[in-house]
């Protein structure tokens, strides 16, 4: 999955209801996608339990990981919300990146919620800085 | 029988994309060195400055995080499997 995010629009409301339950927190999970398409959203725990930070629970991280070699899925994404601003990387999510995936972030300032998608390109998962290259996010189905 | 090794996709660049490898049992930095002598930078990428494990890198044998066991000198032996992955952070 490259060039877009192709994400149902049951499962784009299933992330955008998990994002505002984690309120006033940040909430965050993981997608699965098969054939280019997502084709599931993982509910994770944001282990910061912070308004303004989030970090998926590792044994939860672990677990998915799993699922995906089980059900042969590819990663699709990570995504988590922004409680109270726009739906784009914050320096934080820029420095702090490591999958070579989409990040979708779901904006919850504005009503309904923004949801976008951003790949992170970094020369290597340490590096600090990156360069941010927005991915179309397409919901139907 | 070996330990399987999960390759999560941050680091699938360094294994032209293979998502398991099979080592040889041994220790958690036994099994890293032999992923850096068949993948060159792996262990840089794994491990910090100094040799030890990356704050950012969690490593989970079976369903244990070996931080809670012996970290590096934690022993995989046949037909248990390690799985490396990447600490997913951010926020606003």
């Amino acid at each position: 999955m490259t060039g877009e995010v192709r994400l149902p629009g049951d499962l784009a409301e299933e992330m955008v209801a998990h994002c505002r339950a984690g309120l006033p927190n940040e909430a965050c999970g993981m997608l699965a996608s098969q054939d280019g398409r997502i084709v599931k959203v993982f509910r994770m725990t944001n282990a910061s339990g912070s308004p303004v930070r989030y970090s998926l629970e590792p044994r939860e991280q672990l677990a998915v990981y799993n699922t995906l070699e089980e059900k042969g899925w590819e990663l699709g994404g990570v995504f988590h919300s922004h409680t109270h601003t726009s739906a784009y990387p914050s320096p934080t999510d820029l420095r702090l990146a490591s999958e070579d995936v989409p990040y979708l972030i779901v904006s919850l300032a504005t009503s309904p919620a923004d949801v976008r998608a951003f790949r992170i390109v970094k020369e290597s998962w340490r590096a600090e800085d990156g360069d941010i290259v927005e991915v179309p996010v397409t919901i139907a189905g | 029988m070996a330990v399987e090794v999960r390759i999560p996709t941050v680091f699938r660049k360094l294994t032209s994309g293979e998502s398991r490898a099979a080592v040889q049992p041994g220790t958690i930095g036994d099994l890293i060195s032999q992923l850096d002598a068949r993948y060159p930078g792996f262990q840089s990428q794994v491990l910090a400055e100094g040799g030890s494990l990356h704050r950012f890198v969690n490593v989970y044998l079976n369903d244990e995080d070996v931080r809670y066991l012996d970290g590096l000198e934690t022993r995989a032996g046949e037909g248990d499997t390690v799985s490396l992955l990447p600490s997913v952070a951010g926020g606003a």
